[in-house]
């Protein structure tokens, strides 16, 4: 069943984007990024600066994920065939 | 084994159904409904644009200030430490979802959701630039001239400009819109706003110029499991098929009956109008987003027919089986008990909230240290957060611990109101008085002008290991 380019897209970037701002938010509640490692390695960093760079790393992370989850659940027959087999 | 023609016949259905998307065009529709959603529109836009220009006691009145860790809310600030109010507002969110869907379908999605308000809007444009719905299939389908590329950049500038001015304004909430205006206006907003301000016109333009419907069939985790909240008993909208089939075209004046015809005239109407190209006539389903367009389309050609509004209308599956509509429910009971549960514990909480926070953080770099009479010293930073108005002068103490020195190097400290001020204070105690190597014990601090404004917060006394072992 080809699913539509849109559907694939949205289906990493979209569920991974909401996921990571939850994370920011829950993190970044319970820690001070002046608190953590900001004043000893980005000194200029601003908090806003480390929010932001939090959220892109979380959704890296959680995008991988998708990502794989996407990539695992293609049907099996389609993985690893033989050439000249692909016809149905 | 799959038997493979019912799998190609099905996957070429899906291709036609959704690979190649079709551009809807939806078109305009004037009623009661249509009038409710404008109304609905304008409300959230209006609190969305102008509440971040609001002004309380000198502070923007609504900001969710990320840089400074507080967030005002008129003349309530809500702290870190105030986590627990942010998931119960969730809570609250999702149990208004619950409950609003039990009883009347997608109400949200129709008339409350920023897509369908942001997409209504920018339909509004490109109907005010592209014209009506006619005229903007035939320039869709027409080559590529210099009008049409005309036409096309003006909608796309309007969108674009109207998209950055969203953008703006949401930054504005969670860092002063005055100051964000005026280095906007002298183009040195810092690099983060800048690039929210773009990250979210740009989503907005996306979502509501391009994606559209597209947002609500794939990437909305809500419209997915709706049909959980919603039974028999639910109002949504339905076509009533008793009463309109057979459908088929007639001269207006005809009695139906003679022609063996429902009150459906085929028009079309319905599906024209509605923003995500379904026909409702064939029941109810997971892409309509319950805006109602379809009904007042088609009570338009039920009152040109002459025929009794409500051919499509908000009803239940009940109600159109002949039979009764239950409203109170058990479902519909126990989301509002969980509602009503929630929201008078928030209202409750933040009304008895301690104004006081005080947070103990230990000295990172060193466990203990050894002063010059041969105490042991620990050192502990102590975060003192006055969430009042009023500034106040708080001493600190300490308990549940012998004969242990407390130094500071001032006499009371000042906290503003509205403030967290940090204090570094040294705790000392004799080795030879100390039984084990690690203490618990406590700290207080408690305002100089009111007992009642008192926190206490458990910290650790750390000495040698041979400490105690005498
Ligand atoms: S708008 Fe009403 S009459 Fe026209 S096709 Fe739809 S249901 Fe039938
Ligand atoms: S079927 Fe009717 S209510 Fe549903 S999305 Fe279409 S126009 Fe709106």
């Amino acid at each position: 069943m080809p699913t539509p380019l849109t559907q694939r897209i949205t289906a990493v970037l979209w569920p991974s984007f909401l996921m990571a701002g939850l994370a920011t938010v829950v993190f970044f509640a319970v820690f001070d990024p002046y608190d953590l490692v900001a004043p000893t390695w980005f000194p200029n960093l601003s908090r806003l600066g480390a929010y932001s760079i939090g959220f892109f790393l979380f959704w890296l992370l959680t995008a991988s994920s998708c990502l794989l989850t996407c990539y695992f659940q293609r049907p099996v027959n389609r993985v690893n065939r033989l050439p000249g087999r692909d016809k149905e | 084994m799959a038997r493979p023609s019912d799998e190609t016949a099905s996957s070429d259905i899906e291709t036609q159904l959704y690979a190649k998307r079709q551009k809807i065009y939806p078109r305009e529709v004037h009623g009661l409904f249509a009038w409710l959603r404008t109304a609905a529109v304008l409300a959230l836009l209006g609190l969305f644009y102008i509440v971040p220009w609001l002004r309380w006691d000198g502070r923007q009145a609504v900001l969710f200030d990320l840089p400074g860790r507080k967030f005002y809310l008129f003349g309530l600030t809500i702290w870190p430490q105030d986590f627990i109010y942010l998931s119960a507002l969730l809570i609250i969110a999702a149990m208004s979802l619950f409950f609003f869907t039990a009883l009347a379908g997608r109400l949200w999605c129709g008339y409350a959701c920023p897509q369908t308000v942001w997409t209504e809007v920018f339909l509004w444009i490109e109907r005010k630039i592209e014209g009506s719905r006619s005229q903007q299939m035939k320039r869709d389908k027409a080559p590529l001239n210099a009008s049409k590329f005309a036409v096309k950049a003006t909608k796309h500038a309007v969108w674009i400009v109207f998209s950055l001015w969203t953008g703006f304004t949401f930054v504005g909430f969670f860092t002063p819109i005055l100051e964000l205006g005026a280095k906007l206006l002298t183009f040195s907003t810092g690099p983060w706003e800048t690039f929210w301000v773009l990250f979210y016109g740009f989503a907005t333009y996306g979502n509501a110029g391009w994606l559209r419907e597209q947002v609500c069939i794939y990437m909305c985790p809500y419209a997915r499991f709706q049909s959980a909240m919603v039974d028999s008993n639910t109002l949504v909208i339905s076509y009533d098929t008793a009463r309109g089939e057979p459908r088929g075209p007639r001269r207006r004046g005809l009695d139906p009956s003679e022609k063996g015809l429902g009150h459906c005239i085929d028009c079309s109407i319905c599906v024209q109008v509605c923003p995500t190209g379904i026909d409702i006539r064939d029941g109810l389903q997971y892409q309509c987003i319950g805006c109602a367009a379809c009904i007042d389309g088609c009570d338009d050609v039920m009152q040109k027919m002459n025929y009794p509004k409500g051919l499509i209308r908000y009803t239940t599956q009940n109600a159109l089986a002949g039979g009764e509509t239950k409203i109170l429910r058990p479902r519909v009971i126990i989301y509002a008990a969980i509602l009503l549960v929630a929201l008078s514990a928030v209202f409750y909480g933040l009304l008895t909230r301690d104004p006081i926070g005080l947070d103990v953080i230990r000295d990172r770099n060193a466990l203990y240290r050894e002063t010059s009479d041969g105490w042991i010293e620990n050192v502990y930073t102590l975060k003192i957060l006055n969430m009042e108005e009023i500034p106040r002068v708080f001493d600190v103490d300490i308990a549940g611990i012998e004969d242990a020195r407390l130094v500071e190097d001032e006499d009371g400290v000042v906290v503003g109101g509205g403030e967290v001020v940090s204090y570094v204070v040294r705790v000392q105690v004799d080795p030879d008085e100390m039984s084990r190597q690690s203490t618990d014990f406590e700290f207080s601090v408690k305002a100089r002008d009111d007992d009642s404004r008192v926190a206490v917060e458990s910290a650790r006394f750390v000495g040698p290991r041979w400490m105690g072992e005498s």
